[in-house]
């Protein structure tokens, strides 16, 4: 584990009732790094962002975040702290037009850290500038890429230091998914650091990287390298080894 | 299209509610003036419920036992006590809101169905309490003679002053719904409605907003609940009953969940329809629920609501006739 980690997670697991979801596993995060958690479906992925993000208790170990321990701090006192989530199925909230959804990430941002509503959301709308055309549209009548977008620029206005996306690409054309990953990519080289769960390897790579590989709530595979496809699939059938 | 629409006809329809209730207080009669008077008072009701289901999502039950503090808070303490009513109503509204406040936090750690069968045993029990406690609440005959409002030494004790009472109130309570829903907190509401956990995850102190729905909502039952003791002078546990809470639903969702207007005109709607289908004497309920039945099948937004999904309708044609009419 890093010394100068962003984010610090040491064995932590996830129960649900009975059910072990995500056996205990460490990791970290760094300014302008970028972690990929690949698994298939009931791997614990989604168990493990959401841990990370405080929507889901810790069965064991910590988490901590610059060093402070946020193992107990409820989901929206770690968006204020730094750590924001833009969950699977991209947090759909119907009824609410885009501006809406962009004022509210815009409020979840510690006020020091907080320009005018008016001026943030300008610069995030400059990376996603689609956005800017349907902004008093209602998010439901948007397309899964656009959504996608407004769930990352959402995020984005809380002024995150760590990135948690959880399958962003799922659903999405080619097209939508180049241009989503367009604007990660380039998130994630000005220095914002990202933990990226998806269900195979995606088109987003930076100097600093770390890949875990989860099959039924275990950690595979764990390396500073991404495995190759052939890997990637024994690793997936079971053919592969525990990290 | 029709949301949108929906959503800009609100304002004609609340002038045109604005000009009903001026020509109905110059020109109504007696019944007339007496129904759109409870027609306010229950538009109230259902605006505190709007608050917490309809913007927040929450469904809760509980708010005829707000009213129900209101009410017998009102008639004792100007009965027993000897207190000014004005002081009763604000006392007993303080009183709901740390009922409120008390009850809110465990009851609100439960969600979906278990919250409203929670809120639902609480809505009973208030009802049986109001009928048993005879001590305090004289039982099922309840309390009469509860002494009317003032203001500057003028009883508001006529339906002509009552009426003007009762929809100035209704206007602060549409007033406080608009400020609210167009506020941050009706935005971080209208996320939770949608999931709290990623209401949360967007930084909203999920228990902290829904508290606050409940609490708004039930001082804002309370003050109905007050003023519906001082308008007819009399509270008894029928004001609470399991009649009461259907029909405060049936407002909201004919009207319409979330909207501003919807409240009013479900209010409206319900209190009125005994009196229009009156020529249809032992048919008049069936009537009217089928009516009901058949708008919220047509219309399952309610009149103002938001437009979610697809029609039902087409889902309960057969599929030929789907296709017929270009229905998914």
């Amino acid at each position: 584990m890093a010394a100068d980690a962003l984010l610090a997670a040491e064995q932590i697991s996830v129960r649900y009732g009975r059910s072990l979801a995500l056996r205990p596993i460490s990791l970290s995060a760094e300014p302008g790094g970028l972690t990929l958690i690949l698994g298939p479906n009931g791997a614990g992925k989604t168990s493990l962002v959401k841990a990370l993000a405080g929507a889901v208790p810790l069965a064991s170990g910590r988490v901590s975040l610059r060093g402070e321990d946020i193992s107990l701090l409820p989901a929206h006192r770690r968006v204020r702290r730094g750590i924001a989530l833009v969950p699977e199925g991209r947090g759909r909230l119907p009824g609410l037009s885009v501006r809406d959804n962009l004022i509210l990430g815009w409020h979840a941002a510690p006020s020091a850290k907080r320009g005018t509503a008016t001026d943030d959301i300008a610069a995030v709308l400059k990376i996603f500038p689609g956005l800017g055309d349907r902004f008093e549209q209602d998010c439901n009548s948007l397309s899964g890429g656009e959504m996608q977008m407004l769930a990352i620029a959402r995020a984005l206005l809380a002024k995150p230091l760590l990135l948690l996306l959880d399958e962003p690409s799922l659903g999405l054309a080619p097209q939508a998914t180049a241009r989503v990953f367009a604007a990660l990519k380039q998130l994630n080289a000005d220095g914002l650091a990202m933990i990226v769960v998806e269900q195979k390897a995606v088109p987003l790579f930076a100097a600093r990287e770390t890949t875990i590989v989860l099959r039924n709530g275990e950690t595979i595979f764990h390396e500073g390298r991404r495995p190759s496809p052939d890997e990637l699939a024994a690793l997936y059938l079971g053919e592969g080894r525990a990290a | 299209m029709i949301e949108l629409l929906r959503r800009r006809a609100e304002p004609l329809v609340l002038a045109a509610i604005i000009l009903v209730v001026i020509a109905a207080g110059f020109f109504g009669s007696r019944l007339t003036v007496y129904n759109m008077t409870i027609t306010a008072l229950y538009a109230m009701v259902v605006i505190s419920l709007n608050i917490v289901l309809g913007l927040a999502g929450q469904v809760s039950f509980a708010q005829t036992s707000f009213m129900a503090i209101g009410g017998y808070g009102s008639a004792l303490m100007s009965l027993r006590l000897g207190l000014d009513p004005w002081l009763a109503l604000l006392l007993s509204a303080v009183i709901a809101l740390l009922a409120a406040l008390a009850i809110g936090r465990p009851l609100l750690r439960l969600r979906g169905h278990y919250l409203a069968m929670a809120t639902f045993s609480l809505a009973l029990g208030t009802f049986s309490f109001a009928a048993a406690a005879t001590d305090w609440t004289n039982g099922t005959i309840g309390i009469s003679g509860i002494p009317p409002l003032s203001i500057a030494g003028f009883a508001l004790d006529g339906a002509g002053s009552f009426y003007v009472l009762s929809w100035c109130a209704c206007a602060i309570a549409v007033g406080i719904f608009a400020l609210l829903a167009h506020s941050h907190i009706g935005r971080a509401w209208r996320a939770l409605a949608n999931g709290q956990d990623i209401a949360a995850t967007l930084g909203i102190d999920v228990p902290t907003y829904k508290l606050l729905a409940f609490a708004i909502g039930a001082v804002m039952a309370s003050v109905a609940g007050s003023l519906y003791v001082e308008f007819t002078s009399f509270v008894g546990p029928d004001l609470y009953d399991i009649g009461i809470i259907i029909n405060l639903f049936l407002m909201l969702f004919v009207g319409g969940r979330g909207s501003l207007v919807g409240p009013i005109l479900g209010a409206g709607l319900l209190t009125f329809a005994p009196q229009f289908l009156a020529g249809l004497e032992q048919y008049q309920n069936l009537v009217f629920f089928i009516f009901l039945l058949v708008l919220i099948i047509v219309w399952p937004a309610g009149l103002f609501g938001r437009v979610q999904d697809s029609a039902p309708l087409q889902t309960i044609l057969p599929i030929r006739l789907r296709r017929r009419t270009g229905a998914p």
